[in-house]
């Protein structure tokens, strides 16, 4: 990286926010994604909007690329650094910047985590309702980039649901606030498309979110099945009498084992369990609750168990937040793959899920949010053995394959990143990415904002309106032009 | 240039596609006092986008049209060539009750979507303006909504996937089929409330709910537009889960919905009269015909009146306030006016009535005291036009000209509905 530019880069955010020794910059070259990996050029760690906006105003001038990240949670490779760019850590912009409680906003910086929100507006008895398994420690910034989700959207919808405005620095350094706490700001919706674009389109700077009033009544219940598809009967009865839970969650018995080794939150001994949420009034919840019980029970549980306080609840779901982690304790090595089902194919899909592991001689886990047919199954290997990181690969590949041909998606939560775009034509056709890109060029249209992610092939963005010329690149046969 | 004569313009498009989808436009037609020369009605996406391609050639201006109930929203159109009604997209509606979605096609009306999916007990639980006409394609791109807000959202907040085509002749589709996808650009949200002006939808897939099983509504009578503020809050504060808190004025009055199970709704039914009374607010509680018959006359008196239709959008703790100015500043030049609107969210709408030469004073006040607040003040539709009529839209702020450089990467030539969308795109 030029010696002039990183002076000047230094000059903005102070000596103390520029890092380049290598061992500094060991810890940015990948997110939670770790085996894709990139050195960035440098790393910046700015502390206010302003001087955010100073790097990317440089980077733009000099045709620098960067990439914005959070707290590096991502599992797509998101936050993978462009090898000599630079990367924006945006951890200092951690502050709560104002909490109106009589109209459920909250405005922080990108840096704040997740749960740090809940955490402060509880005395209030309101909740920032995204609930990622990773809320302790991700950050609202990366939540906006990967429109993150968690067990209770099924009810509660997504992050694109709760984000209200934003202060974003867009890729030519323009300082830009879309939406905002006031409802319905007059023009079209670009917030709507900048949340979940994975920080191709801008760097967010501040966020105005909605809290919600914690729930009058919450219940949950466990329930123990001897299979998969009986667990899989219990949810379909459960949405057929017109009840929509806060959460359903489904493990198997792979995945019960491991959670049970790891965190002991006393899961029962069964091939598939059902966790099944319910919120809202208390009259409401209670009479809907029996409904939901006497479901599993027709549909073949072996055991129910109804967590009545919140220490019960809390250790249920402990149980499952720690489902990814505790597979540690079953296998050396695991890959996590997030793909999605029509809720109703869900059975076909694991039965597909089953064969393959068979087949593959790979064990694999499964734990999903059954309400959504957001799928997660954890493929189990042995780096040690040559061969079998590679063949684990190709196995969460396929799964992806079956997620396709089932009519969902390559991705519910975890986001394409670097890791997912090669899939992106089987889900999408070239128009459908052309019109993406169309946006993509609006915001960026020279490219430097986390550029080689989301998207299959490079493009570069043509001038609007105006004559054509031929980029260098373009000539050279080493880009397309879009 | 002099503009191609209908005629030719009309043997043209049928020789492309046939006369069955290509007719002469007439008076009904009119769009803001243009006359459009032809109307196209394209019986799927393909053919709708190759027609888009040909008008953008062609270099004529093109305004999609569902049932036209909101044809006049936004602002005043500044081209309208042809006319891309999406009557004929009426493919069939593909309804998955266990998957809790459906896809529906741009030209299917609200009522006969809902009627389609009320035969496995669930709903598109939206209720905008018109919502008896008005069509799949024409809600997206208003981003209309009504009441149900309160605990719905609006067509952004429950799409999923949709299909467009677009000027350059292709047709595209963003998100799925899936209520949880992150793959790609969203989008679906982005042609929410795009008022046509950057692709014509030809089809949206929903996340549903189900039907609920009872409802309840509680009418309370309140004594000032403060009180009505605080009451709204109150309400939402409450554990109670409302489906609807809609102001109604004047005499201002709230109406307060619940939805949910019979046994449920008698009792957040009681506990919001008590919280209302607790405000020196009396109530009743509506349930059935009576209820329905509220509701119908509410928002009739909203939308089938003649006059000038503000949206106004403050925070919720600023509802009463704004309530006040709206009495005051109508009072004060004799004006008649309906007020209604989500006032627990903070979006209200105003129908200014009697004499049209007040309306845009009435509208810049209002719209002064909202900005204020951090809020905004659009004029849906107004018959006022030319120079008296001041902007639609108000201040959109530092996105605009990046809301313009969307535009131009959609709809480089400005075919798509000129000057109809926000900012004037």
């Amino acid at each position: 990286m030029d010696a002039r530019f990183l002076a000047e880069l230094a000059r903005l955010v102070g000596d103390d926010a520029l890092l380049r020794d290598p061992a500094d910059l060991l810890t940015y070259e990948s997110d939670a994604l770790v085996h894709l990996r990139a050195t960035p050029g440098a790393v910046v760690l700015p502390s206010t909007a302003a001087e955010v906006q100073a790097v990317v105003r440089l980077c733009h001038r000099d045709g620098v690329p960067f990439v914005a990240r959070g707290h590096g949670t991502g599992l797509s490779g998101g936050a993978l650094p462009a090898p000599d760019g630079v990367l924006i850590g945006l951890s200092r912009l951690n502050r709560i910047l104002d909490i109106d409680i009589p109209n459920l906003r909250v405005t922080v910086e990108p840096g704040v985590t997740n749960l740090e929100i809940t955490r402060r507006v509880s005395p209030a008895g309101c909740y920032y309702a995204p609930d990622p398994s990773s809320q302790i420690v991700c950050s609202i910034g990366g939540n906006i980039a990967e429109n993150s989700g968690g067990a209770h959207c099924l009810k509660y919808g997504f992050t694109v649901h709760h984000v209200l405005g934003v202060e974003a620095v867009l890729p030519d350094g323009e300082l830009v606030h879309l939406g905002g706490a006031v409802l319905d700001a007059p023009g079209l919706d670009l917030l709507g498309v900048l949340v979940g674009s994975e920080g191709t389109l801008a760097v967010v700077t501040k966020a105005t979110l909605r809290l919600l009033r914690r729930p009058e009544r919450v219940l949950t219940l466990l329930a123990g099945f001897n299979s998969v598809d009986e667990a899989g009967e219990a949810v379909s009865a459960i949405i057929g009498c017109g009840i929509v839970p806060a959460a359903v969650e489904m493990m198997d018995r792979l995945t019960i084992e491991a959670a049970e080794a790891s965190v002991h939150p006393g899961f029962p001994p069964a091939n598939a369990v059902l966790i099944v949420e319910l919120d809202g009034p208390q009259v409401e919840v209670d009479e809907l609750f029996a409904v939901v019980e006497a479901a599993c029970r027709r549909a073949g549980a072996t055991t129910v168990e109804v967590a009545r306080d919140q220490a019960a609840r809390e250790r249920i779901w402990k149980g499952r937040k720690a489902a990814f982690a505790a597979m540690g304790r079953v296998s050396p090595n695991y890959y996590v793959q997030d793909g999605v089902v029509p809720r109703t194919k869900l059975p076909e899909v694991l039965r597909r899920i089953r064969a393959l592991e068979q087949r593959s001689g790979l064990r694999i886990g499964n734990v999903f949010h059954a309400g959504d047919g957001n799928l997660h199954p954890l493929i189990c290997y042995d780096e040690s053995i040559p061969g079998q990181a590679e063949h684990a690969e190709r196995v969460a590949s396929e799964i992806l394959t079956y997620c396709i041909e089932a009519g969902g998606a390559i991705t519910g939560e975890h986001g394409v990143g670097a890791d997912k775009k090669a899939y992106m034509p089987q889900m999408f056709t070239a128009s459908d990415l052309d019109a993406m890109q169309l946006v993509r060029c609006a915001f960026d249209p020279t490219g430097i904002c986390n550029p080689g992610k989301v998207f299959p092939t490079p493009r570069l963005c043509g001038e609007v309106p105006g004559p054509y010329r031929q980029h260098p690149l373009e000539r050279a046969g080493l880009i397309e032009r879009f | 240039m002099g503009r191609p004569d209908a005629a030719t313009i009309a043997r043209t498009a049928a020789s492309l596609w046939g006369t069955h989808g290509v007719h002469l436009a007439g008076p009904a037609d009119a769009v803001d006092g243009r006359s459009p020369l032809v109307v196209l009605e394209p019986e799927d996406a393909g053919t709708a986008a190759r027609m888009l391609r040909w008008a953008d050639t062609e270099g004529l201006t093109v305004v999609p049209r569902g049932a036209g109930t909101k044809q006049v929203w936004g602002s005043a159109s500044t081209g309208a060539d042809l006319v891309l009604s999406t009557g004929r997209l009426s493919a069939a509606i593909d309804h998955c009750a266990g998957d809790l979605t459906a896809t529906l096609p741009a030209g299917a009306s609200l009522a006969q979507v809902n009627d389609a999916l009320g035969r496995q007990r669930q709903w598109l639980p939206l209720d905008p303006a018109f919502a008896d006409r008005a069509t799949i394609g024409g809600i997206v791109a208003t981003n209309d909504s009504g009441p149900r807000r309160q605990k719905y959202g609006t067509a952004r907040d429950l799409i999923i996937g949709i299909e467009m085509a677009l000027v350059d002749g292709r047709t595209a589709k963003a998100g799925g089929r899936v209520v949880k996808n992150v793959a790609g650009y969203d989008l679906s949200r982005l042609l929410c409330g795009s008022f046509g002006t950057l692709a014509l939808i030809t089809s949206a897939t929903f996340k549903l709910a189900p039907l609920p099983a009872a409802s309840r509504t509680v009418v309370a009578t309140v004594g000032s537009a403060r009180r009505l503020g605080e009451l709204a809050l109150a309400l939402v504060a409450a554990p109670l889960t409302p489906a609807a808190v809609e102001v109604d004025s004047p005499p201002t009055r709230l109406l307060i919905r619940f939805e949910t199970t019979p046994a449920a709704a008698d009792q957040q039914a009681a506990a919001a009269c008590e919280a209302c009374e607790r405000h020196q607010a009396p109530t009743r509680v509506l349930q059935g015909d009576t209820e329905a018959d509220t509701w119908r006359s509410y928002e009739a008196q909203l939308w089938h009146t003649e006059g000038t239709l503000l949206k106004l959008a403050v925070l919720p703790s600023d509802v009463g306030d704004l309530v006040d100015l709206v009495e005051r500043a109508t009072a004060s030049r004799a004006i008649d006016y309906r007020l209604g609107g989500r006032a627990a969210l903070g979006v209200l709408f105003l129908k200014l009535r009697g004499n049209v030469e007040r309306h845009m004073e009435i509208a810049a006040d209002l719209r002064r005291a909202a900005a204020a607040r951090g809020g905004s003040a659009v004029i849906v539709s107004t018959p006022v036009s030319g120079a008296q009529r001041i902007d639609t839209w108000g201040h959109i702020g530092d996105g605009l000209p990046l809301m313009r450089a969307v535009k131009a990467r959609f709809d480089p030539h400005g075919t798509l509905n000129p000057g109809r969308g926000p900012g004037g795109l």
